[in-house]
Order: structure tokens, then sequence, then C-alpha cells
């Protein structure tokens, strides 16, 4: 915070110099505490407005205070997708980071053509999700799916994937994973570069290698790192709303309705837009919680 | 004599031609100046030129018809249009995030009205059209309003207030492959339940083929499930019209048929599958028989052979109860009522709706909504080109005189409804419940919306 004063101001009263500190440090917040109310606060505290009324569309709003936070605690499809989006969670962060990890080092140990194989890892996370939610409609439909027409060619009987409310969220989490574990890959890659090398060397002079060294020197480095990756799959994981939409509506039944899902539902499509703002901002506190947990997790590690 | 004649008469008439030229002209002169006003008031279809306006469209063959043709809207008009098209369900998201902020970028959309009509009209999002109807310089003289069905007009109107005009006519109509039934030696269904027998012989007589296919997908189900409903002698009302009944035994037995068709017939998965799956299949010829929209006639008989081996009529009616209900009705093409452009909207609405450019969607297969297209020359000459031209306009035909767009249990919650029915359906599929038990827990589900 020094300042490179004029010699008119060096001259001045030091009360002076204070005053047009502030005045221009003043000024330059400004335009970042325009944008944080436009674009952050006032959506959410209209959001929270929205939610502790009865608004729905064509009728006048009426305030019931806590109603639809309470109506959600009761509504049993509010639960189902409660429990859907946790279970999608913690499917698809498992085989995420396991994945990612696997990736990353072996993304490491590449020395032939490393640009090229790294860009052709990375493309899946690049691509928009509705090509996604797509190519998983025609690789894995029952009926028209090319998986189901491949696996059939050695003859095992077609599989209901996408289909099946028991198997449904097995096949988004697969689908979601082939998306982003290059990403969780890429984050681990450029954690291993940052290690130290003389710490692997130490360990090889004490013979920790291969699956040891990786377990007791490699892992515990990763920590901040993967917890990083956790962090951000987490808020996109928890918010998991495009893939189930394109390819599943959040069926069969609910079976693969998450909360997501259900705040559209209720907003876009049944036009209850109290009811919808109480479940995103549910929503929204489940996703900060979990960041805030992971956060301190963090920390702890770093220290 | 004759020479005379000849050389003097038009000499003659020269003169009274000039007389009469002087009179007509300064008649002309003096009618243009007592009805000059009036004149200046008439209609005129480059009266907004160089304006834009914006379409928020759903995907439909009409849309990308009109899409394809807004180049000759631009020509006539002068108006230019920036049209978006997307699903049924962003369309929707999109209207509501744009227009209950009451913004006006979008000038005209549209919107099923059996569906979110009571419900967009309620929230004011519809600008009335009648008076723009009644003002003669607003309105082309060749647009004849009563040239609509009127029971689609009904639908556009709500308490009064001409909301919209009717695109098209449509409903679902039952598909079947003829050459299969051949092959299978099996006769065309002629009642409802007619369809179960059929299928379980075509799948003993060849077990590659799916016998059935349909919607499965929740919000999708409604659609073609209701006159298997209706036709089953149910409804998705009590008898007395003022509870939800689709846990009636008429309508339990309707829900049945179409479930067991799907589970016991249907391809694999058919829980995720709407429209898009169904024409897929049955034009690639793996499926025998469906209860598809008349809408995707034409997407259908894109296939090689389909306009050659495939049959469509309206679902056959129950053998039991005797009722044959289709369901029948149209998209609507509204104004916003928070457009800047009302004008040139309404300019669009009447060249998009005109006899003129529906004859030209029949080739793309949108039924029109105006009778005299429906009776007309280029109507005729088209479904005579095929036998399943033929049974196509009378389907629609049909469906235009008898259909009915109500099949919800009573309540303004209409998307929610379709959810609810959905679901039960997709629950029976499933072996989740039994049709009793999935018929019955959806209309307590449907009581609550009331």
């Amino acid at each position: 915070m020094s300042t490179i004063a004029s010699p008119a101001v060096t001259a001045a009263p030091d009360r002076m110099r204070r005053g047009q500190h502030k005045i221009s440090f003043s000024w330059m917040v400004w335009p970042a505490v325009a944008f944080v109310v436009l674009m952050m606060v006032f959506p959410l505290v209209y959001a929270a407005w929205i939610s502790l009324q009865d608004a729905s569309l064509g009728t006048e709003p009426r305030f019931v205070g806590f109603e639809n936070y309470l109506n959600l605690a009761s509504d049993p499809e509010f639960l189902n997708a409660f429990r859907v989006t946790w279970v999608l969670y913690g499917v698809a962060l498992a085989l995420q980071l396991a994945l990612g990890t696997w990736l990353g080092i072996v993304l490491n140990g590449v020395k032939v053509a490393r640009h090229l194989v790294r860009t052709i890892a990375i493309t899946p996370f690049m691509m928009p999700p509705v090509v996604v939610g797509m190519m998983a409609i025609v690789l894995l439909d029952p009926s028209v799916g090319i998986v189901n027409w491949l696996i059939g060619t050695v003859g095992v009987p077609p599989l209901l994937w996408l289909a099946s409310p028991h198997w449904v969220l097995l096949s988004v989490a697969l689908v979601d994973t082939w998306q982003w574990a290059p990403f969780v890959g890429l984050i681990v890659l450029g954690g291993l570069q940052s290690l130290p090398a003389s710490v692997f060397e130490a360990a090889e002079v004490d013979g920790v290698i291969g699956w040891r060294r990786f377990v007791y020197v490699t892992l515990p480095l990763l920590g901040p790192t993967l917890l990083t990756a956790a962090v951000l799959r987490s808020v996109d994981l928890l918010r998991f709303f495009d893939l189930v939409f394109i390819a599943t509506r959040g069926g069969p039944g609910n079976a693969s309705t998450t909360m997501n899902m259900y705040a559209y539902q209720q907003g876009f499509e049944f036009s209850r837009f109290g009811h919808a703002s109480a479940a995103m901002l549910t929503l929204s506190a489940v996703v900060l919680c979990t960041v805030m947990v992971f956060a301190r997790l963090r920390r702890s590690l770093s220290y | 004599m004759t020479m005379v004649q000849r050389a003097t008469a038009p000499g003659r008439s020269r003169k009274r031609a000039g007389r009469r030229g002087r009179i007509l002209a300064l008649a002309g002169v003096l009618a243009s100046l007592l009805a000059g006003p009036a004149a200046a008031e008439g209609f005129d279809w480059k009266r907004y030129d160089g304006q834009t306006i914006n379409l928020v469209l759903t995907n439909h063959p009409w849309s990308n018809a009109i899409r394809d043709m807004a180049q000759q809207f631009t020509d006539k008009t002068g108006i230019k249009l920036r049209i978006e098209i997307l699903n049924e369900d962003p369309q929707r998201a999109r209207l509501n995030t744009l227009l209950q902020a009451k913004s006006a970028d979008i000038d005209v959309y549209v919107s099923l009205k059996i569906r979110e009509g009571a419900v967009y009209n309620k929230a004011g999002w519809y600008a009335d059209i009648a008076p723009m109807l009644k003002d003669p310089a607003q309105t082309a003289p060749e647009f004849r309003i009563e040239d609509f069905g009127a029971g689609l007009i009904r639908n556009e109107t709500f308490g009064g207030r001409l909301t919209g005009l009717p695109i098209n006519v449509e409903g679902p109509l039952f598909y079947w492959h003829k050459d299969i039934f051949a092959k299978c030696n099996v006769a065309v269904p002629e009642y409802l339940e007619d369809i179960l027998d059929a299928a379980r012989k075509i799948k003993a007589c060849d077990p590659a083929i799916n016998a059935w296919a349909a919607r499965g997908v929740r919000n999708a189900v409604p659609y073609p499930m209701a006159a298997f409903v209706f036709n089953s002698g149910g409804g998705f009302k009590s008898v007395d019209g003022t509870k939800p009944g689709l846990c009636r035994p008429e309508s339990v037995a309707g829900l049945t048929l179409y479930t067991d068709l799907l589970k016991d017939y249907g391809p694999v998965g058919a829980t995720n599958h709407s429209f898009p799956q169904v024409v897929e299949l049955l034009g690639q010829g793996k499926v025998a028989m469906t209860h598809e929209s008349s809408n995707e006639f034409s997407n259908i008989m894109k296939y090689p052979g389909r306009e050659d081996d495939l049959g469509v009529k309206l679902l056959p009616k129950g053998r039991a109860s005797g009722v044959s209900q289709p369901i029948g009705f149209g998209w609507g093409l509204s104004i916003s009522e928070y457009s800047r452009r009302k004008g040139p909207s309404w300019t669009f609405l009447q060249w998009a709706t005109s006899p003129e450019v529906q004859a030209v969607l029949v080739d793309r297969g949108v039924a029109p909504s105006r009778n005299s297209v429906f009776a007309g020359e280029g109507m005729r000459a088209w479904a005579s080109q095929k036998p399943v031209r033929r049974e196509w306009v009378d389907a629609v035909s049909e469906i235009s005189r008898r259909g009915t767009g109500d099949y919800a249990s009573p309540t303004d919650r209409v998307p929610e409804t379709r959810e609810i029915i959905g679901r039960a359906a997709q629950e029976v599929v499933l072996g989740q419940k039994t049709p009793q038990q999935a018929a019955c827990d959806a209309d307590a589900a449907l009581l609550k919306l009331q």
C-alpha cells in the first residue's frame, strides 16, 4: 500500500496525505463493489426474497415465510433428488479423482509427442455438455445405441444403461467421468511437476519405489492438489444438470433427478418460482458447505 | 361504304373515348378527394418496411418450414425476421425468463394453448390480436378469420381475448407397417383391444422386430396414451368432472394396455424414448406399430420405402366401450404483450397463416388450420399421389373435427399433471407398481394440484 508522493504532497501535512490516499482507494474499489452487488448480491437477495413467497406464474406473489423450505423438507421428490445428488456426487467424484490421478501420472511419464498426447487427453472436457449428452444417447441407448450393438456382436445381451433405474446413475457417472477425469488429470499433472525432485531421490535411496513410493510419498504430497481438484469438481457435480437433462430427463421414473434438475422443473416447467428458489438456495447452501469443508481440509494438509 | 364506316368510326370512338376518359379522370379525382383518408389507411404489406421482429419458436416442422420461407416474407413486406428455434422445454424456459421480466426482446412466439395457454394468459403474456384483426388498416382484406377451424380458434381464445392464431392441427395417429402385417398374416387392428393381439402374433412371427413402440419419457407419455384411456371408456377426470379420474377402472384398463404394449412388445429402454427414437425405429422398419404424432408424418416418410409400406389411421375404438376419442389440437402463434413491434408482428402472423403459405406447408407435412386449404385442390392433389397420404389427410381431418386437447385432471397446472401421469406409466413399465396402484397414487398426487 505504499504510495509515491509528489513533492507537493510531501510538503502537505500527514492528514491531507491520508485523506488523498483514502479518496483514491475508494474510487478504485467502487466498480468492483458495484459489480459484486449487481451481479451477485442482488440476484441472491432477490432469490431469497422470492423463496419466501408463494410465487407462481399468473398469480399475485404472497409472503409465506419459510413455508417453501418446510414443503421441501416434506416433499419426497426433493428428498429423492437430494439422495440422487449425493450418490451421483460420491460415485463420480471417486471415479474422477482415481482415474484423474492415474491419468496425471501417465501424462507425466510420457516422453514422446508429449504435447500431442496431452492435447488429445484433455479434449473431452473441452466438449460442450450438449454434445456429450447427445453422444451418451447415441452410444448408450438400449435400442438404437452403438454400445449394445457392439457387445451384442460378442453375444452379450443388451444392457439398459440409461434406461434402468438401477444403473442410470452409474451410467451417468461414467459418462461424466469420461469427460472430466482428464481435467483432474491436468491438475494432478501440474501438481506432480511442482513436487521437489529431491524428495523422490531420497525415497529412491531409501529403497521406497514403485507402488510404495506412490502411496507414501507421491500421494501425501499431492494431497492439496487433489483437494483443489475435488473442490472444483464438487461444485460442478453437486449442481449436476446438463447431462441428465439431455440424456435421461431425470428418469427413468425419478432415478436420475438431481436437485438442480428438480429445481429447474419446478421453476421453468411448473412455473413455481418460490418453491424453485427455495430449492436452488438449499442447493447453493449444500455446495457452499461442501466447499468450506474441503477448504478447511486443504488448510490442515498445507500446514 | 364499309371503307367510310371504317374511316369515321374510329374517329368518333376516339372522341367518345376522350370524353369518357375526361369524365372518368374527373370522377377519379373527385373519388380520391372524397375517399382520400380511407385509401391512406388501407392495408399495405410494406407498411413496416425495414423493421425487424424476433421470433422464438419450437422445433417443429412448421417452424423449420417458416425459417426456410423467411426471405419470401421479407421480400413481400420488407420486415426482417430473427428466428430462434429451440426444443420445447428450452423454448418454454426462454419465454419464462424473458416474459416474466416483461422483456420486449420477444415479439412473436408459439405456445401450446391446451397446455400453457391458461397460465400464460393469466400472466398477461399474450397480446389481444382482436383489435388489430378488426382494423382494416392493419389486416389484409383477404385474411378471413372464419376460415380457421372453429375449435382451434376457441382454443386460442381466453375470456374473449384472441391470444393467437392456430398454425396447424395435430394429434397422435396409429401407424403400422403393412408389409410386416402381411408377412406375419396379421389383420390390421379394428378395435383397440386387437392391438395387443396383433403385437403378440408379430412377436411370435418375427422376434427380431419390435411389435410396438411409443413414447415412454415421463412428460411425453400422456399425449399418445390419452386416446388409450379415452377409447377404453375412461378419462382423466372423475365422472362428475370435479376430481382426477385415472383410477377409474376404465382408465386403468387404458393405462394397462398402453404400458403392457410398451413393456412386453416395445423396444428395450422405452422409458427413455420420445418421438425422435420412435420415428427413427419406425422409419428404419424396426417397429411394426406405433401411436405417434401426425406431425411426424413427413419425417417418417423421408425414410426410403415408407410411403409404400406404411398405413395410418386414428387409434381404433374400444371394443367394449365403443368409444373413439382422438386427441387433437394446434399450436398457436402469438404476439407478446411486451412487444414494441406489434404492427409488424401482426403482419407476420397474417402472412404465416395465409392460405398460400399453409398450402406450401402441406408439402412439409404440416396439417393446415384453415378449412379452405384442407379442402383445397392442392391438398387433394398432394393426397392423391399415395394411399398413405390420403389416409393421413382423412385421419387429420377427423382429428380437426372431433379431437380434444383436454386430457388432464381438473387443474390449471397442466404441465405437472403430465409429469405425474407419465410417471405412473413409467412405474408400471418398470414393474415398480401395478397399473391400479400407479393410477390411484397418481390420482392422489393430481388431487393436490387442484
